[in-house]
């Protein structure tokens, strides 16, 4: 066998990153994607905890009505930075950071494309938000009009402080970050692969990847010229979005949903690319239908970008442009069907091994149906118009985006840590951790699909008391913190097992991608050797050289661009 | 309204049968294919169907297509055109409270929409500030009222009696007490409101209620409000020619009594934190004959 | 390298969303403007005209200059690079020129919404062209320093690209704003 792997050329010389020196200037001027990708996952975990603090409190408001713990005001600067960092501070880098440190390993190449761009990313969104956070120091206190700032609320009339400044100018940068780190991503993915790793090969993880770089290159400039030009009309006195001086308060709507539809599925595609790298591997079996699986994927995202009014049906657009909002966001329901049944043909027939990440990402695809269903439920019109604003819709996103991204980010933690530190995280520990999620997630939110029925507004820092309100909310807020014991608990097992933890081994799952044909942690170059690549699953192939997924396959030692 | 019922019962039902689908297969996995001690090996490797994928990909698109159909009729019934013609209401938003106009009578008030029950009605929506959203959840559907852009909408309650609502739009500090009460009553006693609200009240000349008068025009309330027959002619605030007659006041933070209107006008921002109503100063014997003044004009 | 033509592909891309927002907020309100200044009652399409031609001219030089790179013609690369500068920088006058002479009569950003579109867009427009005059410096700096001995060059190859885009977009922008006005 060994003579027939091919080298793949590598410089020689070792780019700057992982090298003897392991002081802080080693990561700060670092440009290597495995350290970058740490620092992202790093500043993602502390903006969690911030995250997750900002929820905490609101629902401690929200535990009894007519409560007076928080003033409006700061109720409202929590729910609006609460929304903003989880989505831009949390999900996304996150996403992106470990795409940064697996996608080079998962296609065998040695960095990304444009590995000084690339840490110039992830500085980009490290700034953005110290510049977003910031604004808590400032006189003027954080943003406070919701992380879509509706104009003309967060126009200079009605928001006379710095917050939605603070606010457009911080997630201008980390948005520019995120645009250079999807254009890095699509050219390493399109140029970098090893040879024999064509598109139909490439890991799912990989594809996922690719399709939401794709969405962040095309949907990024989308709400940078939105966010610029709010910045104009709050400091030059431009007037797009003040329908006061001639503006239009609906067009910074369809600017802003323009991205920030797209920006749902780039917060959950990489998350079903997580999952479909897990299910196979703890079910010992292939993903089923991994043309459909990549194919819905790229589906998923052209539809993406043809769907952002269904956010605005209550705008009052007229009922021709409503119908045609609904038919295709209900569409999008048919590729994530596929998706959902593919996963659950995989585990089908296999000899599932449910250690943590297979207990997340099975957790996964039930919590992430249930917030896809009330999502169809939504997208048609009559029905949106009831629940739209109302608690009904943040129990819908909640399940997209924590049952569903955020189980797939929990699953990927514990999948991956072996690789990325050497060691193996506590079953035990991470056992609690599912549980406790599982239990207080779906205690926290379950719940508000009813009181959104029921009439209870969303963004309200408090409410009457009416029949039922306070029990459900109270209930909600035992879930949060709930989940609250959940992240502890995560954060423990992270230090516990980063310095007891087993040692892991090269491939401690026995998983089937490139990026565990390598030491954990990799190497600065990543790889000594890349093994052949002749299938979808290269080290299955090394590992069962009678049964190799494709047999027929030849060895290429050309790479697909030469 | 019956409409709409049909379609939610119905996508409630295809999405619990999906999800239970859903929730059995995995369940039945977790039993059946755990690896269980003692299983050497890998399963048998699997790597699709394409008679399945064709499967599960038709049978959503004929359920989005059924779901679909029914969403465009629902949604016809539910908001029918408005005809091109003059609306029976017009309600306008403001930071925290709403303007109900009646133009065919010239009546305003505020944060009340009294309706004859069951006569359906056109609304016009509109704000003078930010976005606001209407949003009366036994009534059924909620509407944004945008700025720039009025929209209509058919407002109909069957049975008399008072259906409570609030913004739904979040529209700063305090949205979450932006409330609002339709009242719906018979054809008489909308009649009688109408009418009586429709009058120009006296302005009273004896007693306290006089010199509450005085001073309603003598300091700065007439720059935000109107009292019918007066020179205060302001929109900026809440209408105050019939406020004896509400149920409320600050838009639903307080029941409306002479007491609760003593201790808003002695500090709004206590029981509306953020108010654009500021704080007069009055002294007690000020507020009372602003109290006295604003409840004779009821009578 | 594919790797740095496929980056400034995909940037420009990239780009080319947020100059179509630009000129989506501008066409949103072509109509709407209802007081103060409008393209027709403000603007001189010929004057601007005039200066739009030397921004294609450039565009034609710039592709010279690629030629004599490919030719390893190094004097041709120079006076080629330098008069896409020059065309590049007169263009720019002209911009100034018409900005200041708006300012002039009192039209600004916050007049109104033809102010505001009008200037966000051309501004940005403006702002692109001069980072490719920053970039053109640079290559013909290194060029008399040397550098560029062909046949290839993905940096002159990239900024060429880019040169032809921001051309490209100042025709959009000029047929949207001045032609859809007097036509």
């Amino acid at each position: 066998m060994s003579s027939r792997i091919p080298i793949v050329p590598e410089s020689t010389e070792p780019l700057p990153g992982l090298g003897e020196n392991t002081g802080l200037l080693s990561w700060v001027a670092s440009i290597d994607h495995k350290q970058i990708g740490i620092m992202y996952l790093i500043g993602t975990l502390i903006y969690f905890v911030i995250g997750g603090l900002e929820a905490l409190m609101i629902r401690t408001q929200l535990a009894k009505p007519g409560s007076e713990l928080l003033s409006p005001e700061m109720y409202n600067q929590l729910f609006t930075m609460h929304g903003t960092t989880m989505i831009f501070f949390v999900v996304m880098p996150f996403l992106i950071g470990v795409g940064v440190y697996l996608v080079p390993l998962m296609i065998g190449a040695r960095d990304m494309a444009f590995p000084r761009l690339n840490a110039l990313s992830f500085w980009l969104f490290a700034f953005g938000g110290v510049l977003l956070y910031y604004s808590f120091f400032t006189q003027s206190g954080a943003p406070d009009v919701g992380w879509f700032a509706y104009a003309p609320l967060s126009e200079k009339p009605f928001s006379l402080n710095n917050g939605p400044t603070y606010w457009a100018l911080g997630l201008l940068v980390s948005g520019i970050g995120s645009l250079i780190s999807g254009l890095n991503n699509v050219v390493t993915i399109l140029t970098m692969r090893t040879p024999g790793m064509t598109m139909r090969r490439l890991p799912l993880f990989v594809w996922m990847m690719l399709v939401t770089s794709f969405l962040l290159v095309f949907v990024i400039p989308i709400i940078t010229s939105a966010f610029v030009m709010l910045l104009l009309d709050r400091l030059l006195g431009a007037t797009f979005f003040t329908p006061a001086f001639g503006g239009s308060a609906i067009l910074w709507q369809h600017f802003f949903w323009g991205f920030g539809h797209p920006e749902v599925y780039i917060l959950v595609l990489p998350a079903f690319g997580i999952v479909s790298e897990v299910i196979p591997v703890f079910s010992r079996k292939p993903i089923y239908g991994y043309e459909f699986v990549a194919g819905s994927t790229v589906a998923i995202g052209l539809l993406s970008l043809g769907v952002w009014a269904h956010h605005m049906f209550a705008v009052g657009l007229g009922n021709v442009a409503n119908a045609y909002f609904s038919l295709a966001s209900m569409l999008i329901a048919i590729p994530t069907g596929i998706k959902v049944l593919n996963w659950v043909s995989t585990m089908w027939g296999g000899r599932i091994n449910f250690a943590v990440p297979m207990l997340f990402a099975t957790a996964f695809i039930i919590e992430f149906v249930v917030g896809g269903l009330s999502g169809v439920a939504i997208a048609s019109v009559p029905i949106d118009w009831v629940v739209t604003d109302s608690y009904f819709i943040v129990a819908h996103f909640h399940y997209t985006i924590f049952g569903g991204s955020l189980f797939a980010i929990f699953a990927g933690v514990y999948y991956w840590f072996p690789k990325f530190t050497g060691r193996m995280m506590s079953e035990t520990l991470g056992k609690w951790h599912f549980w406790l999620t599982v239990v207080g997630f779906n205690m926290t939110f379950f719940i508000q699909h009813f009181l959104g029925v029921m009439g209870m507004p969303r963004r309200t820092y408090t409410y009457h008391d009416m029949p039922y309100w306070g029990s459900m909310n109270l209930i909600s807020t035992i879930g949060a913190f709930i989940i609250a014991l959940s992240v502890l608990v995560f954060i423990w097992n992270i230090i516990v097992s980063l310095r007891k933890g087993e040692p892991a081994g090269d491939n401690p799952w026995k998983a089937w991608t490139l990026e565990w044909a390598t030491t954990s942690p990799p190497p600065v170059y990543n790889f000594k050797l890349v093994p052949p690549v002749r299938g979808r699953r290269p080290l299955w192939d090394l590992a069962h050289p009678d049964s190799p997924d494709e047999p027929d396959a030849k060895i290429v030692t050309e790479g697909p661009n030469g | 309204m019956e409409a709409l019922a049909g379609l939610t019962y119905y996508t409630i039902a295809i999405s619990v049968v999906i999800l239970g689908i859903i929730v059995i297969a995995v369940a039945y996995i977790i039993i059946r294919f755990r690896k269980k001690s003692g299983e050497e090996g890998e399963p048998y490797q699997d790597f699709g169907s394409l008679k399945l994928e064709i499967t599960w990909t038709l049978i959503p698109v004929a359920i989005v297509a059924v779901l679909f159909l029914l969403t465009c009729s629902t949604m016809r019934a539910v908001d029918p055109p408005s005809a091109d013609r003059e609306p029976d209401i017009i309600i306008i938003g403001h930071q925290w409270w709403w303007e109900i106009v009646y133009p065919e009578s010239g009546v305003i008030t505020a944060n009340e929409v009294h309706l004859p029950a069951g006569r359906q009605l056109l609304a016009r929506l509109e704000s003078i500030d930010v976005i606001h959203d209407f949003w009366v959840p036994e009534l059924g559907r909620k509407i944004d009222l945008v700025p720039g852009h009025p929209n209509y909408m058919w407002i109909v309650a069957g049975e008399p009696g008072v259906y409570l609502g609030a913004c739904a739009e979040f529209c700063g500090a305090q949205h979450a007490n932006m409330r609002i009460r339709v009242i719906a009553q018979t054809e008489e006693e909308f009649s009688e409101w109408l009418t009586r609200q429709a009058r120009i009240p006296e302005t009273p000349s004896t007693g306290i209620a006089a010199e509450g008068a005085k001073i309603f025009q003598e300091i700065a309330c007439m720059n935000c409000h109107t009292i019918a027959g007066t020179p205060a002619a302001a929109r900026v605030g809440p209408s105050l020619t019939y406020l004896a007659t509400r149920d409320t006041i600050g838009a639903g933070v307080l029941t409306n009594t002479p007491d609760n209107i003593a201790k808003w006008l002695k500090n709004p921002a206590k029981y509306k934190p953020g108010s654009l109503m500021p704080n007069m100063k009055l002294t007690d014997e000020q507020v009372n004959a602003i109290v006295a003044y604003l409840e004779a004009l009821d009578e | 390298m594919a790797n740095n033509r496929m980056m400034i592909k995909f940037f420009i891309a990239s780009e080319s969303i947020f100059f179509l927002m630009l000129i989506l907020a501008y066409v949103n309100f072509h109509n709407s403007v209802t007081t103060g200044p409008t393209a027709k009652s403000s603007l001189d399409p010929y004057v601007t005209g005039i200066f739009s031609l030397f921004l294609l001219a450039s565009s034609f030089t710039v592709w010279l200059a690629g030629k004599s790179l490919k030719n390893r013609n190094r004097s041709g690369l120079k006076l080629w690079l330098f008069a896409t500068i020059v065309l590049g920088a007169v263009f720019i006058f002209g911009q100034a020129r018409e900005w200041f002479g708006l300012f002039g009569r009192g039209i600004t950003i916050s007049s109104n919404v033809f102010g505001s579109t009008f200037f966000t867009l051309t501004g940005f427009h403006g702002f692109h062209v001069c980072v490719g005059l920053v970039m053109l410096s640079v290559l013909l700096g290194l060029t008399l320093a040397g550098d560029f001995k062909g046949p290839k060059s993905d940096a002159v190859e990239c900024v060429s690209l880019y040169w032809h885009f921001v051309d490209g977009v100042w025709i959009v922008v000029f047929s949207v704003i001045y032609l859809w006005a007097f036509l």
